[in-house]
């Protein structure tokens, strides 16, 4: 099956059945699915609920065991065991022991992970320092907010230093801030050579991080490629998040730019293009806002998205696995 | 290929959770009380209010255990799939049959760990009436320490594919057959009936005899305990623990975690 020497996740034709309920028919989750991830890429899995995306991703982690269809991950088949020393994973919503200290969860992981007790006497600390969870590592884990529980989630997948991370709707349920910084964090893990496979079906992280997405819908596969694949000049949107504005600058901003303002708890966001966005930041500066987030923000991809899921389910817009199944 | 590097986390972790568990605190020391309430029955009594004091006491040691194996042991399994924790767990490089020997081993620790403490509830107990203590009470509380590595077999084994709730009855189910399977096997031989007695044959073999853990009569009477009365019931207790642990990890390891 090894097509690509650089691809750390092949997949190939994966087929997911399950049956609802005793004495009724299976039903098929996925149909077929086919996608390749390359060394030292941010992968974007992207869907609307439903999709068949965390299927997928438990049937590469071998949580639940694939109909048909092939899966390997760094050349091996998912079903072993050995290759998880090089992967992480951070399934969606996270729970881990409430009774637990963020030492003690990550001490516990590290030696799941086969470190020595030198290696996570440093590891552990360093890694609570990386995710910002330095002061609060001798809390217990039932006394953390959501976000918090996202960074020992994300600690938990890179205590071996994994060399291919998988995260499982990484942003999902956090505010703003909170959604920077796991973008930080991803960013990081890509410099460092990491490769990054992510579930989500946020849009805006997807164009922000990703270098390549696949669009599944209802089970398959309907897009693959690279984001600038389908990036205009035109489409180059960025959402500007400002807060302490001057109540009658929304609609001076508004008028000035004929962007879409909308109003999130004493916070403003406004979509404008991308070209506009210092005009827009000098002038909100100046009548004393606070620029909270710029979020480069591409309509081609959700345009494509909307496409994709309300296309019939036989009809593929693009598909660069299926085009490698035909020249193989 | 089982490897104690990744078990060992598991099972500490396992001790860890029991020992934070306020519920099990309360059972424990609602067993403690029982096992003092003891005194309290046998002062009733005319005669024999030592040999009361320490029968009370075997018995509630051995029904406590059994509780708290069974109340921790069904949703050993079950409890990390539904609250996902197995997630992260199994991304790492552990098969899930040694995830399923942690848990248990875990389990049997913290068993253990409570009958210690029972067991030295019954010492003071009997040492402060003046109870008779000899070998015979080591061998009966180390025999119920080996019944307890079969019933947290197979709690661990249900736990492995089914609700707590089926697990609890099926595991105090095989307990209460278990006691009484040598009984259902010589009905059998006596009943002169061919088919029934092969039935019974089978069931004796395929239940565990746990009558064989049982030693508490000849202990609290002071009679003699042989040395394979000892030996045999702990070989068969790894024996049948293990046979258990190979079959709830093959069923666990054909399961989807959904």
């Amino acid at each position: 099956m090894r097509e690509n020497e650089d691809a750390v996740v092949e997949v190939l034709d994966l087929i997911k059945d399950y049956r609802p309920g005793f004495g009724l028919r299976r039903k098929r989750i996925l149909h077929g699915v086919s996608f390749s991830v390359q060394r030292g890429e941010i992968y974007g899995f992207v869907g609307p609920n439903g999709a068949g995306k965390t299927t997928t991703l438990k049937a590469l982690m071998g949580l639940i065991q694939a109909s048909g269809g092939q899966a390997r991950i760094l050349g091996c088949d998912v079903s072993e065991n050995d290759f998880r020393e090089h992967i992480g994973f951070l399934p969606e919503n996270p729970y881990f022991y409430g009774y637990l200290t963020a030492r003690e969860i990550l001490d516990f992981y590290a030696r799941l992970s086969g470190l020595d007790g030198q290696r996570r006497c440093r590891r552990v600390p360093e890694l609570l320092e990386w995710v910002g969870l330095g002061e609060a590592s001798e809390s217990r884990l039932r006394t953390f907010s959501k976000g918090m529980l996202q960074r020992v989630g994300i600690a938990q997948a890179l205590v071996h230093d994994p060399e291919v991370v998988f995260l499982d709707e990484p942003m999902s349920g956090l505010d703003p801030i909170g959604r920077k910084e796991i973008r930080d964090v991803i960013l990081r893990l890509k410099s460092e050579g990491k490769t990054v496979f992510m579930n989500t079906h946020i849009l805006s992280d997807v164009e922000t991080i990703c270098d390549r997405v696949a669009i599944i819908v209802e089970g398959r596969i309907r897009y693959e490629g690279r984001i600038e694949d389908f990036l205009h000049e035109d489409d180059l949107m960025s959402d500007v998040v400002l807060s302490y504005l001057p109540p009658e600058l929304g609609e001076i901003l508004e008028a000035k730019f004929g962007a879409r303002v909308r109003g999130v708890g004493g916070r403003i966001e406004l979509r404008v293009r991308e070209k506009q966005v210092s005009q827009l930041l000098r002038l909100g500066l100046e009548a004393g806002a606070e620029v909270v987030s710029v979020t480069p923000h591409r309509v081609s991809l959700e345009k494509i998205f909307l496409e994709a899921v309300s296309t019939s389910s036989s009809h593929l817009i693009r598909n660069e696995s299926a085009r490698k199944g035909e020249r193989s | 290929m089982i490897r104690m590097r990744h078990v060992w986390p598991i099972a500490t972790n396992t001790v860890r959770e029991a020992i934070r568990n306020k519920v099990l605190y309360a059972l424990l020391f609602f067993a403690v009380g029982v096992i003092g309430v003891a005194v309290v029955i046998a002062s009733l009594s005319y005669v024999e209010g030592q040999r009361i004091i320490q029968d009370i006491g075997l018995a509630s040691i051995r029904l406590f255990s059994l509780g708290i194996a069974v109340f921790v042991g069904v949703g050993l399994i079950h409890g990390e799939v539904e609250r996902r924790t197995i997630y992260t767990i199994l991304s790492k490089p552990l098969s899930r049959s040694e995830f399923l020997v942690g848990k248990y081993l875990g389990l049997l620790m913290t068993v253990w760990l409570q009958l210690a403490c029972m067991m030295i509830a019954f010492v003071a107990v009997s040492l402060a009436t003046g109870a008779p203590l000899s070998g015979g009470h080591v061998a009966a509380l180390g025999l119920l320490g080996m019944e307890l590595v079969v019933i947290v077999a197979l709690a661990t084994f249900f736990s492995a594919f089914t609700s707590p709730l089926l697990a609890s009855l099926f595991t105090l189910g095989i307990w209460g057959a278990g006691h009484l399977s040598r009984d259902l096997y010589a009905l059998g031989q006596q009943s002169g009936n061919e088919s029934f007695a092969g039935a019974s044959t089978w069931m004796y073999r395929l239940l565990p005899d746990l009558e064989a853990f049982n030693v508490s009569v000849q202990a609290v009477h002071g009679l003699p305990i042989a040395t394979s009365e000892l030996t045999l019931p702990i070989l068969y207790a790894v024996g049948y623990a293990v046979a258990l642990l190979i079959a709830a990890g093959w069923i666990f390891q054909g399961r989807d975690l959904k």
